[in-house]
């Protein structure tokens, strides 16, 4: 099949999506022109998308902070298209720094600290009442706290980051470790194996599938985590941007950035799918991977 | 592999539990029995009377209230690598290939890479799935996976085999050439095997001797004379008729009115 007879199947194949989106963003655009524009800056309420795309990408550029390669605004240049990708590229780059050193740490925490305490009895027991108590914590209420304890920049946004993903993986492998069933256990120990060796090549193997579930939860925490840390108390990136253009009633780019945000969460999902299929290979296909159709009457015979 | 004495002798062995909720269970009381070295022993015996109970002591993962277990020389205090075990459940670890489960015992024991892919592939091959070495689990029918657990076990080199009602979920002729490979390896490596079944047949085509289990004790002990090969018309030899008419005495059909739940295997937590 060529690239076009391709895209042509995929199309009909979604083509239930693809009209559902286009409704959305047609009755945005509607909405944009029939709604009334905001006093202070004359930038509508909704913003339509020539706007967002327009004067709103080209504002973007008032947030280039440095002298080379593109006019700086803040400095009486001018305000420029490429200024603007700049801007949004160097903000974007440490948004996803923080996103993703943050989610590294906070998992090789989490999961490294919750197989530790599920090693014995004593200690789950232990942790289990404080660990109830820290999942009720509000999370975003605690942005203030972490930027005193770590600095309002990048280190107190990646600990803020950890911590939301790592609190949620540290539950999510205690939980997991309680469900491998016992037969794989008691198989592994007649063979001989140590403790040890029955804890990195069955126990581990055997909570992956459990805690993948726990990384889509956790990677939407980490936007949020993320963009939050960035509202509060830092002077980059794309949280950043968000509020600057919140103090000056701009929709447009607070669109933009948001539009932005979407695209980039959904692009580290899609990601992630990839890599859980491969480390799941293993898996015998679930609810969620469509294998097969039943074929319709009318293409049986041909 | 170590020809080490293959024998059990098990001493009045008690297993009493109790549950959370007060209930005491007695699920051995007082067990003696000895099994000579490379003996092809059945148990049989209704759920809850301490078939299980009495081979996962065997495997060392019940511990004993009361008496002693000696296998392979040794007083059992848990599991070793010296008893195998093949349980009903499939245990073939889903997260690795067929030789990658062949190998896991091998792999536990230290030995070379390359001596353990030349073992496991050997096993393989005695089960019949040398050309799935490099499939996943998944892509195995169930009978297959017992294939694959019988090669993990054996290529560990257990001396003594412990059969917790392994082919009990599959299908009759799954299960019968499953006991055709079984007694075929065995001749060949002169295992003892503890074998526990709730199907008189099976245990008439692959034992030497019947265990009979009531309320937690050996209620009889039969010799199996019959002469091997056997297969599945066994059953209507007129010696094997009153086998089964002696066991089916000791189960007392009669007192089926007096079911009682079977006890709940607990988890036993390693020390």
């Amino acid at each position: 099949m060529n690239g076009l007879a391709r895209l042509a199947a995929w199309a009909r194949e979604r083509w239930i999506s693809i009209a559902a989106l286009a409704v959305i963003l047609g009755a945005w655009e509607v909405a944009g022109h029939l709604s009334p524009t905001s006093a202070l800056r004359q930038s509508p309420i909704v913003p339509p998308w020539e706007f967002v795309f327009g004067p709103s990408l080209l504002g973007m550029s008032d947030y280039w902070t440095f002298n080379f390669w593109a006019p700086r605004p803040a400095a009486g240049g001018a305000q420029t298209y490429l200024g603007a990708v700049l801007a949004i590229v160097y903000h974007s780059a440490l948004t996803l720094w923080r996103l993703a050193l943050g989610l590294v740490v906070g998992t090789l925490l989490g999961v490294g600290l919750g197989l530790a305490f599920s090693w014995s009895h004593v200690l789950r027991r232990l942790v289990s009442s404080p660990l109830h108590i820290l999942r009720m914590f509000p999370l975003l209420a605690m942005v203030p706290l972490f930027q005193f304890w770590f600095g309002a920049n990048t280190t107190g946004a990646v600990t803020f980051v950890a911590y939301g993903v790592g609190v949620v993986y540290f539950a999510a492998t205690i939980n997991a470790v309680s469900n491998v069933p016992n037969r794989y256990i008691e198989f592994a120990r007649t063979l001989g194996a140590s403790r040890l060796r029955i804890y990195l090549t069955v126990i581990l193997p055997a909570i992956v599938p459990e805690l993948s579930a726990s990384v889509l939860l956790t990677l939407g925490l980490a936007w949020s985590t993320v963009i939050g840390a960035e509202y509060i108390g830092l002077e980059s990136g794309m949280g950043r941007i968000i509020i600057f253009a919140q103090y000056f009633s701009n929709t447009g780019r607070m669109t933009l950035a948001t539009l932005l945000i979407i695209v980039y969460a959904g692009v580290s999902f899609l990601l992630f799918r990839r890599l859980a299929a491969r480390m799941l290979s293993w898996m015998p296909p679930t609810a969620f991977t469509e294998t097969a159709r039943v074929v319709p009457s009318a293409s049986i015979k041909s | 592999m170590s020809s080490a004495d293959r024998s059990i002798h098990i001493h009045d062995a008690w297993c009493v539990f109790e549950h959370v909720s007060g209930r005491r269970v007695e699920a051995l009381r007082g067990v003696s029995l000895d099994i000579p070295p490379g003996q092809f022993v059945c148990i049989v015996g209704r759920s809850g009377h301490g078939k299980s109970t009495l081979l996962r002591a065997l495997g060392g993962l019940n511990p004993l209230s009361a008496g002693e277990i000696r296998a392979a020389g040794e007083v059992v205090q848990g599991p070793a690598a010296e008893r195998g075990m093949v349980f009903q459940d499939d245990t073939v670890f889903p997260w690795m290939r067929v030789r990658a489960n062949v190998e896991f015992g091998l792999k536990a024991k230290g030995m070379a890479a390359d001596e353990r892919g030349r073992l496991a592939d050997r096993w393989l091959e005695q089960v019949g799935l040398d050309e799935f070495a490099d499939s996943w689990p998944r892509e195995l029918s169930g009978g297959m996976r017992k294939r694959v657990a019988l090669a993990t076990v054996f290529a560990t080199g257990a001396d003594i085999l412990l059969m917790d009602e392994p082919f009990g979920s599959l299908d009759y002729v799954t299960r019968l050439s499953l006991h055709g490979l079984l007694l075929d390896l065995w001749r060949r490596t002169g295992h003892t095997i503890v074998f526990v079944t709730h199907d008189v047949e099976e245990a008439l085509i692959l034992a030497d001797r019947i265990l009979v289990m009531k309320d937690g004790g050996v209620a009889d002990d039969i010799p199996v004379g019959l002469a091997r090969p056997r297969d599945e018309e066994v059953r209507a030899l007129p010696e094997a008729v009153e086998i089964i008419r002696t066991i089916i005495h000791h189960l007392g059909l009669e007192s089926a009115a007096t079911d009682e739940p079977p006890p709940v295997q607990p988890r036993v937590d390693e020390p």
